[in-house]
């Protein structure tokens, strides 16, 4: 039973000589819990899909479902209380609001669903803490480095309840390390049941992912096959080439 | 991929037997590259035979023949370890070859061949990847050779990226023999 | 588990969610208020302003009580007149209680200069407001004494000294001060120990609600039923009476009112320019907008935190001007004190003005937020993210609205000149500026279509204009605004001087002067007051000598006798009535203004210069007995009767132009014939003189002296404005604010379609054509708004003038000098363009950064 279902979508921007088509034809699926990479050059339409999966944007012609539930049904403020309750979204710059500070960045997706700022902030504060940041609670943006901006994006992005994760580059602007810091974060997330879907062009990240979705020209042109047992990788048949003399 | 001088490197620490180096390069390699017992004692022999090692018994065959670095071992170590390796000649890569190949033959589309490999490769990264989670403790040489791994394959995958867009800007399906006398010119003057 | 079905909470997020809005909004005020530079200035400059010059208005006149203390009436009787004891003693019994103020003028010995010995109890009924003791204490009794500190200078005396006046002595026991007039200076002895009064002055009051009869008083009172008659036999000639009350125009007319309406129509200008200001600030923080709402925040949270941004902007801005315009209070208030002569309270400041000015700014603030929060929530989230503002949504208003609006307005107008309701009046300019800001984006839109075969840079500015119609129509409203402010200002004055009726002017020109036979001339009906002195008579000789001697002096050749009656003119009619003098028309007074006596026709009664006078009906020349009857109620059918005797109705009234135009210049005059006819008296009430060039200070000085010297006053030019000069300045002000307007907004416009300028820029067009840009554009706004609010200030004067309220012929509304019109609707575009052509080079940099962020 998937927990986002992409059927069909279509986008496209424009009319007439200057129509551009960004999607064509989308089908795509995740389940409670699954990790799902979207890799594709600039341009292929990955940032669209994204979008329109998120409630951000929507599809010219399509079906969109999250949770069972049709967005093409759903008024401006349904879709924002879909955006508070269950889809958290982490973009690759620039998530956080300046002027707020890190827990209360948090938070806000709670204090926006009608939560008091009292037990928002506890909320904040704990899962702030279990990722190693709680030290950082009180700092504004501009004091925290970029992995620390995107981990606490992450952080407001799972926080409270939600059951699904987009995120777009959210490891782009992060040196390897920071960004292998934000993959893991993205994975134990899943491990707890939300789906994520991620986009992006480095087949270092995506590599993260249990499934690896291919986009070109808005059309998915390939996906990865499920892989076999781990260690499989260490059999001499499969593994890099042999020592030589 | 010189084991002689891993070896060397093993032994730089003390007297080993035979079975010890191999059971040392293993784990310091993150059971990542196993070796042959025999190719341990092969490559003993040849160090011995260059003077770079001693042993206690020499011409024995026993497991308990155990081994010492000479001092020119030590400096042949040492002059190893600093030297680059010769990263100047490109390595005959199989995948360059098969697209290069598949400019030329009729009636396949590059694209999808290029798609292909990808697919393969990142597939391959997928399983690499897993293994880094899975590993409970933090085995420092595991993770250095997982990482070089990751990063060939990923700067395979982007030469997938960059042979895609360059071809995406010029025609597919050059005449053939055209394109390369044109080609080997090129090479030649950059010289 | 499905968590979208669960019950919501609160459909947008309750309190919290708007709790944290405004959190947000306010720490992004913090941290960016620089931004907002424009606004928070505008706001205080206008806050300061305002309070400041309520406060100085309020209290720069002198108090309305002074004189009167709290009570509401005063009679003065001249001291020397041999009822006064019984007087006295009549009004105690009418009015009870009364209290009595005496005064005796003493002169201070060995010099010119007077004071009162004023016998005055510090603990009266009504006068307590006229004193404070300064030091000591006040006399309590006959034996003592209090003086006021310039008095105790002069005399060179101080608390403890002996004071001697009239060969009594007295000890000085106090220092103090008439805080409602800090010229006065007076002696003040307990009551009863002045024996020989100059005047006396008998403060009393009658029950609330009711007003005396009329008659005797100023104004006549509102209705019959309301008013106390008093009786005759305590009104004679030598007793004036006063009422302390201002009238029914108190409610419309203090201070207060008119700096909050003020404040209230420059806080409308400044609203029309903080839209572009506020959309400016929630364009650049677009992105910011599309992360919350990808968190959720619904359309109200996110509109929630612009509004408040603008409710922090105003109460900011209004708080900055409060403060600074107390401090200005605090420094200004002493030099108030000094130069307006009585005391002021620290906490004299009109705190309903405060308070209002902050609640207009607010309001203001948040209403001009209001525009730019709509259309951030039109766009989608996505587009919010790229930073891509919506298309601008181009709604086909119809015209119908705003020219229903322009047509309600003029009725309104017009329909409150006849009611005389201010009330209604206001009404009827807020449709006005209504109509205004419908107009606007209308106009803008037909720029836009006349815009497409122009070339590039019009075509440019004028596609832009018309596409953002929201900004460049709250824009082009503010320019208009002020225009129309200024053309309102011009018919009105215009209008209000061309009644020949109710005649407004300056009194003299600046080379003309007039010498006024003990004060000047009666206008007004008064009891038992003609001054002047029979012509002929051996005092009108040895006075004209000494006015010749006057003239002399300053280089004329001679004074002008001005002869005048005891007859007065009288429009039968509601509305305004007849204000001025009517003098002889004597050979003398027609060859001063080189007139020959054959120009006046022999039939006519009046000559006068007053443009109109000639043509009005319904006049009457009343004089003798209906001088100075009890003037009946207006509207009944005695008001406007014209009785057999002591009456004219419908005198022959003849325009000639040679005559004056000052007010207490010989405008109007009765034929000799006339006062033949009508068998009156003549007396000289004056002498004119006219000399070559304006007077200077020293000759004023000297002939006021010689004036003085021989019991006359002199009379020169007053600082009345003429109405041209009201016309010009308010032409100027109008131009002034439209430029700064356009200067501030322009900028603003221009730098939202950065891109298009970076476009242009990368594909070759000079920096020429960029500035040309921005001159069309700020010349096209500048056109328009010149139009528009000439315009619709025409519709408002039209209508005002129509009802009939002010008189006057329609010549003067439609004879506007067209130098005004041109420089407002061509020099002012001009300026504005050329402005804009400068300035677009200086800002280039700050646009392409604004477009990068």
């Amino acid at each position: 039973m998937s927990f986002v279902e992409l059927r069909n979508v279509y986008k496209s921007y424009g009319d007439g000589a200057a129509k551009v088509d960004a999607l064509r034809g989308i089908e795509l699926s995740v389940e409670p819990g699954g990790f799902v990479a979207v890799m594709g050059p600039s341009g292929s339409g990955k940032s669209t899909l994204l979008m329109i999966a998120g409630s951000l944007e929507e599809p010219t012609e399509g079906d969109v479902r999250i949770d069972g539930l049709r967005l093409s049904g759903l008024s401006r403020n349904q879709k924002a209380r879909l955006r508070r309750r269950t889809i958290g979204y982490v973009f690759q710059d620039f998530n956080l609001l300046a002027g707020l500070t890190a827990v209360e960045n948090v938070c806000l997706p709670l204090e926006l669903d009608g939560i008091a700022a009292r037990k928002a902030r506890a909320i904040g504060m704990a899962a702030l803490e279990e990722l190693g940041l709680a030290d950082r609670s009180n700092r504004y943006p501009d004091q925290l480095s970029g992995g620390e901006r995107q981990r606490v994006a992450i952080a407001r992005a799972v926080v409270g309840e939600r059951r699904l994760l987009l995120a777009d580059e959210p490891s782009g602007a992060l040196d390897s390390v920071n960004g292998e810091a934000v993959m893991r974060m993205i994975l134990s997330a899943c491990k707890t049941g939300v789906a994520a879907v991620v986009v992006t062009h480095d087949a270092h990240l995506a590599s993260w992912a249990d499934r690896v979705v291919f986009l070109r020209d808005g059309r998915v042109v390939d996906q990865t096959n499920p892989p076999p047992s781990p260690e499989s990788i260490l059999q001499p048949s499969t593994g890099p080439n042999e020592p030589s003399l | 991929m010189s084991v002689k001088h891993a070896i060397l490197a093993l032994l730089s620490t003390g007297p080993k037997y035979g079975l010890q180096l191999k059971q040392e390069f293993e784990s310091t390699t993150g059971d990542v590259w196993p070796l042959n017992v025999g190719q341990v004692y092969t490559t003993l022999q040849r160090l011995e035979r260059d003077g770079l090692v001693e042993s206690d018994d020499p011409g024995s065959d026993s497991a308990h023949n155990s081994f010492v670095i000479t001092t020119s071992g030590q400096e042949e170590l040492s002059r190893w370890l600093n030297t680059p390796p010769d990263l100047v000649a490109p390595p005959r890569d199989e995948l360059v070859m098969k697209v290069l190949c598949a400019l030329k033959v009729p009636g396949i589309d590059v694209n999808d061949i290029i798609q292909t490999h990808r697919r393969h490769l990142v597939e391959l990264m997928q399983q690499w990847t897993r293994l880094k989670e899975d590993e409970a403790d933090f085995d420092i040489g595991f993770a250095l050779v997982v990482d070089a791994e990751l990063f060939r394959l990923d700067s395979v995958a982007r030469w997938l990226d960059a042979a895609e867009a360059r071809l995406h800007r010029t025609p597919i399906k050059p005449q053939a023999g055209d394109r390369a006398p044109v080609l080997r010119r090129r090479l030649v003057r950059r010289k | 588990m499905n968590t979208v079905n669960q019950p919501s909470l609160a459909n947008d997020g309750g309190i919290p969610a708007r709790r944290a809005m405004i959190r947000w909004a306010w720490r992004l005020f913090k941290r960016e208020w620089h931004q907002q530079l424009l606004i928070l200035g505008l706001i205080t400059v206008a806050v300061t302003a305002t309070i400041i010059g309520a406060a100085v208005a309020r209290n720069a006149p002198p108090p309305a009580n002074s004189g009167f203390g709290s009570a509401r009436y005063s009679a003065t009787i001249e001291g020397s007149d041999p009822r006064f004891q019984s007087e006295v003693a009549s009004f105690s019994k009418q009015f009870k209680p009364v209290e009595v103020i005496e005064n005796q003028i003493l002169r201070i010995p060995g010099s010119t200069m007077t004071f009162e010995l004023r016998s005055q109890s510090p603990h009266g009924i009504f006068s307590k407001p006229m004193l404070t003791l300064v030091s000591g204490r006040y006399p309590l009794t006959g034996g003592e004494v209090a003086l006021t500190p310039d008095l105790a200078r002069n005399l060179d005396l101080k608390v403890g000294d002996a004071f001697r006046v009239g060969g009594a002595s007295r000890k000085v026991v106090g220092i103090v001060e008439n805080p409602q007039s800090l010229l006065d200076q007076f002696a003040l002895v307990t009551p009863g120990q002045v024996e020989a009064a100059t005047t006396a002055t008998i403060l009393f009051d009658i029950p609330k609600g009711m007003s005396l009869a009329a008659g005797n008083i100023g104004k006549p009172a509102v209705s019959a039923s309301r008013t106390f008659l008093i009786p005759r036999s305590l009104t004679f000639d030598g007793v004036a009476i006063q009422s302390a009350s201002k009238g029914s125009a108190g409610a419309f007319a203090n201070p207060e009112t008119i700096s909050v309406a003020g404040l209230a129509l420059g806080m409308l200008l400044i609203a029309l320019v903080a839209v572009g200001g506020f959309t400016v600030v929630a364009q650049r923080r677009m992105r910011a907008f599309g992360v919350l709402e990808s968190l959720g925040a619904s359309d109200k949270n996110v509109k929630l935190v612009v509004k408040a941004d603008g409710v922090i902007v105003g109460v900011v801005g209004s708080l900055v001007g409060v403060v600074i315009a107390l401090a200005g209070w605090l420094a200004y208030r002493p030099v108030l004190e000094s130069s307006s002569h009585h005391l002021i309270s620290v906490l004299a400041v009109p705190w309903t003005v405060v308070v209002a000015s902050m609640l207009l700014a607010t309001v203001a603030a948040y209403l001009a937020a209001s525009q730019p929060a709509r259309s951030l929530t039109r766009a989608s989230v996505a587009a919010s993210l790229s930073a891509r503002p919506a298309p601008p949504r181009q709604l086909h208003r119809s015209a119908i609205p705003a020219i229903a609006l322009l047509a309600s307005a003029f009725v309104i107008v017009w329909y409150s000149g006849k009611q005389d309701s201010p009330g209604l009046l206001i009404i009827g300019l807020i449709f006005l500026v209504a109509a205004v800001v419908l107009l606007s984006p209308l106009f803008l839109a037909a720029l836009g279509r006349s815009g497409r075969r122009a070339p590039l840079a019009l075509r440019l500015a004028f596609r832009d204009l018309a596409r953002y119609r929201a900004r460049s129509g709250s824009v082009l409203a503010a320019v208009s605004l002020g225009i129309l402010i200024s053309v309102i200002i011009s018919g009105v004055a215009a209008v209000r001087y061309s009644n020949p009726l109710d005649y407004v002017g300056p009194n003299l020109a600046p080379d003309q002067l007039v010498l006024h036979v003990s004060g000047p001339p009666a206008s007004a009906v008064k009891l038992g007051e003609g001054a002047g002195v029979p012509t002929g008579s051996g005092r009108a000789k040895s006075l004209g000598a000494s006015a010749n001697s006057i003239a002399k002096a300053l280089g004329i050749n001679s004074a002008v006798e001005l002869d005048s009656v005891d007859a007065n003119l009288r429009h039968a009619a509601q509305g305004r009535n007849w204000m001025g003098t009517i003098y002889v028309a004597t050979p003398q007074l027609l060859g001063e203004f080189g007139i020959n006596s054959s120009e006046v026709s022999p039939n006519a009664d009046i000559v006068t210069m007053r443009p109109g006078l000639s043509g009005e009906s319904k006049m009457q020349l009343i004089y003798g007995s209906n001088l100075y009857g009890v003037v009946a109620p207006p509207g009944s059918s005695q008001a406007y009767s014209c009785p057999t005797s002591d009456c004219l109705s419908n005198p022959v009234i003849q325009q000639i132009k040679g005559l004056p135009s000052g007010t207490s210049a010989p405008n109007t005059a009765i034929t000799e014939t006339a006062v033949k006819k009508l068998g009156l008296t003549t007396f000289v009430s004056g002498w004119f003189m006219q000399a070559s060039k304006p007077f200077s200070n020293a000759q004023m000085t000297a002939a006021q002296q010689a004036a003085a010297a021989v019991g006359m006053v002199v009379e020169t030019q007053n600082t009345l404005p003429t109405s041209s000069t009201i016309i010009s300045w308010a032409t100027a002000f109008g131009i002034a604010l439209a430029i700064a307007i356009l200067v501030m907004s322009v900028g603003l416009l221009r730098s939202e379609t950065a891109a298009d300028l970076r476009t242009l820029a990368a594909t070759g067009a000079t920096s020429f054509t960029r500035r040309n840009i921005t001159a069309a554009t700020a010349g096209a706004l500048g056109f328009l708004g010149a139009i528009l609010g000439t315009a619709a200030g025409y519709v408002g004067v039209m209508g005002w003038f129509m009802s009939g309220v002010q008189g006057g012929g329609l010549s003067a509304v439609t004879n506007v000098p067209i130098e005004n019109l041109a420089i407002v609707i061509v020099g002012m575009p001009l300026l504005a363009a050329l402005l804009g052509w400068l300035l677009a080079g200086r800002t280039q940099p700050s646009m392409a950064r604004q477009a990068i962020e």
